[in-house]
């Protein structure tokens, strides 16, 4: 087997190189128990970054995604005693909109997604700010438990949240792998131009893109309110960058059409593993930071397949 | 009938300026909005208002118009944050440790503060170049280390810089404008020396124009971009040096804030993100309508949660108006 045919394998590579550097290190680290909690709780980020794949994967980004979520914990906690279960419906319903207006804006207008994204971004947070009163919300106990308390139970020792993202995942990848719609994304980042020559509606696609990374901010805000049992402008703020980084690590270039999904499942995995990492190495916390960034710089130039890339900008 | 034909007029009278209408788009944006705010609000037309503006404008143009030349190689530099912690940290170390004020040799803190913006830029764009890491990543991960090392460097603390010499670029005024406001000035015009007048500053238009037609041609691509990004760190390091020279604080935090704004600024100023169009004066413009709209919509009295909104709304405008949506046939 040649350098060549691993290429693929790389971010496998990296994940597991890295935890066996850290278990050689910190046995404990290897503890299945801790390790399934460690997991379990970067769901939200996996969510996010599952849906910023979407963005990434036709060659924009999606950078209005972290203030989507801040505006659905806000609205989960406010409408969760009107509607209960329901809410959830309104949540994703807003971030579906606010990512189809993204994407509207990037392909009608010809806003550069970097830009449209952020200023949607501001927009979503302005309507959190505006529903919240520019206080941190609590959710009602009581019904928080009666219709999302199944998000955080066990089963055989498998918490729920796994269970909720391997289906997100599965879904994600179904929709990327297995159908037309998955096919057209690859083809419109591999080649806009290819894409629009061979009567693909690449406008269509490219909002639906935009769509579902909003849907899956959604996802991930709601997951993240329900956790802290709350809602507030600020809740979810940090998440984005990192969202980008596990896409990005994992091996789905900014300039689309290559990676995916299980991709974004790596990547996620390789940045926790790299924060968490640090905490069971004892790491001083005002060197966390600079070491994660030379981490960084190490595992993408290990990570990315430059193949594909003729000329890297 | 009536309105197709005000839209043939109106067509034919874009087609005849539409290049130049584009190119002064953004300024006109900038009018604009000025006249908007100030019919609702004369006091937005003081020179009091308009030195509050520029004073909270001038480090974000420094590092906005760093970032410009790695922008019109087509590339982007997500470091300043870290860049510009590092050197207002660096800065207020050095000029501490070297007597605390101007007037001794602590000067050499100012000229100190921006080798260090230029390493951290050069290694930027080695990292970038030599290892083949696209430079959203790269530059986005050496942020990380350049917060990180500025945490690293304070321990978390705010350091403050009460030198009554260094402190005057806030303090003292020249026809109502502080000081700082004239380094950025000038600072900029070098900048625009640099972009129109060095054969670097024209290789960064050949470099984002066409990569493939700039390398045809013999220009050793890799230098310029390590150079270009060298540069950036250099007006980073003016920015974080304006930025202590504001508040009198230099710390980890300093360089908060400054990459979604600067980017966002760049590409409101008419440069394009995929590299060879626009340049400083687009920068300058583009910041001076970011930050005419945050004080406008104080000084004319939005509630405060409206404010993001609507900043986003008005940015999203005054990009699409200043697009030639004829020269472009999709955009990332």
């Amino acid at each position: 087997m040649s350098i060549e045919n691993l290429k693929p394998y790389f971010p496998w590579i990296t994940l597991a190189v890295l935890v066996l550097l850290v278990g050689a290190l910190n046995p404990s680290f290897l503890n299945p128990a801790s390790l399934v909690q460690l997991v379990a709780d970067i769901v939200p980020l996996f969510i996010m970054a599952l849906g910023m794949t979407f963005a990434i994967y036709i060659g924009g980004i999606d950078l209005s995604m972290q203030q989507v979520a801040n505006l659905v914990t806000v609205v989960a906690t406010v409408y969760l005693v009107q509607y209960g279960i329901f809410v959830a419906f309104l949540c994703i319903g807003a971030g579906f909109v606010i990512g189809a207006a993204s994407g509207w804006i990037t392909t009608r207008q010809f806003v550069p997604s970097f830009v449209a994204t952020l200023a949607m971004g501001f927009i979503a947070l302005s309507g959190a700010r505006f529903l919240s009163g520019e206080r941190a919300l609590s959710m009602n106990a009581d019904a928080r438990d009666a219709s999302f308390g199944w998000m955080f139970g066990n089963t055989v020792g498998i918490p729920h949240e796994l269970v909720i993202a391997g289906l997100l995942l599965a879904l994600a990848w179904f929709l990327q792998s297995r159908t037309t719609f998955g096919r057209a994304l690859k083809a419109v980042g591999s080649g806009e131009l290819a894409a629009v020559a061979s009567g693909l509606k690449v406008d269509q696609i490219k909002i639906l893109a935009f769509a579902l990374s909003g849907t899956f901010a959604a996802i991930a805000g709601l997951m993240f309110s329900v956790k802290l049992s709350g809602g507030d402008a600020n809740l979810a703020n940090g998440f984005l960058i990192l969202a980008i980084v596990a896409v990005l690590v994992g091996g789905t270039p900014l300039t689309g059409g290559v990676g995916g999904v299980i991709n974004t499942l790596v990547g996620t995995l390789i940045v926790v593993v790299i924060r968490s990492a640090m905490v069971y190495l004892e790491v001083d916390a005002t060197m966390q930071q600079m070491i994660f960034g030379v981490i960084l710089i190490v595992a993408i130039a290990m990570t990315i397949d430059r193949s594909k890339m003729r000329i890297v900008k | 009938m009536a309105t197709i034909q005000t839209a043939d007029k109106a067509g034919t009278w874009v087609g005849i300026g539409r290049e130049t209408l584009v190119k002064w788009a953004p300024l006109l944006v900038l009018i604009v909005l000025c006249g908007f705010f100030a019919a609702i609000e004369p006091r937005f037309l003081s020179t009091r208002n308009f030195a509050r503006i520029l004073i909270a404008a001038s480090p974000a143009l420094m590092v906005a118009t760093g970032v410009t030349f790695v922008i019109i190689m087509g590339s982007i530099d997500l470091s300043m944050e870290g860049t510009v912690s590092v050197c207002a940290v660096s800065f207020a170390f050095c000029f501490l440790w070297l007597g605390g004020t101007l007037a001794s040799w602590a000067w050499l803190a100012l000229p100190f503060a921006m080798l260090v913006g230029a390493a951290l830029g050069f290694v930027n764009g080695l990292i970038h170049v030599k290892l083949k890491i696209p430079s959203f990543m790269a530059s986005l991960a050496m942020g990380f280390v350049g917060t990180g090392l500025a945490m690293v460097m304070t321990g978390g603390d705010r350091i403050r810089i009460e030198d009554e010499l260094f402190r005057s670029l806030l303090t003292e005024r020249v026809l109502g404008f502080p000081l700082m406001v004239y380094v950025a000035g000038v600072f900029l015009l070098i900048a625009w020396f640099i972009q129109t007048r060095t054969t670097l500053g024209r290789n960064f238009y050949a470099v984002g124009g066409g990569e493939d037609l700039a390398i045809a041609s013999g220009l050793n691509v890799s230098r310029v971009r390590v150079l270009g990004y060298t540069v950036a760190g250099v007006f980073f390091a003016v920015g974080a040096l304006l930025a202590v020279g504001r508040i009198g604080i230099a710390e980890t935090a300093t360089g908060n804030d400054f990459m979604f704004l600067s980017v966002t600024a760049v590409v409101v100023g008419g440069t394009a993100l995929w590299g060879g169009i626009g340049g400083v004066w687009n920068t300058l413009v583009g910041v001076l309508i970011v930050f005419v709209i945050g004080n406008g919509m104080v000084v004319i009295g939005l509630p405060g949660y409206v404010q993001d909104g609507v900043l986003g709304i008005l940015v999203i405008l005054a990009v699409i108006l200043s697009t030639d949506r004829k020269s472009i046939s999709f955009v990332k």
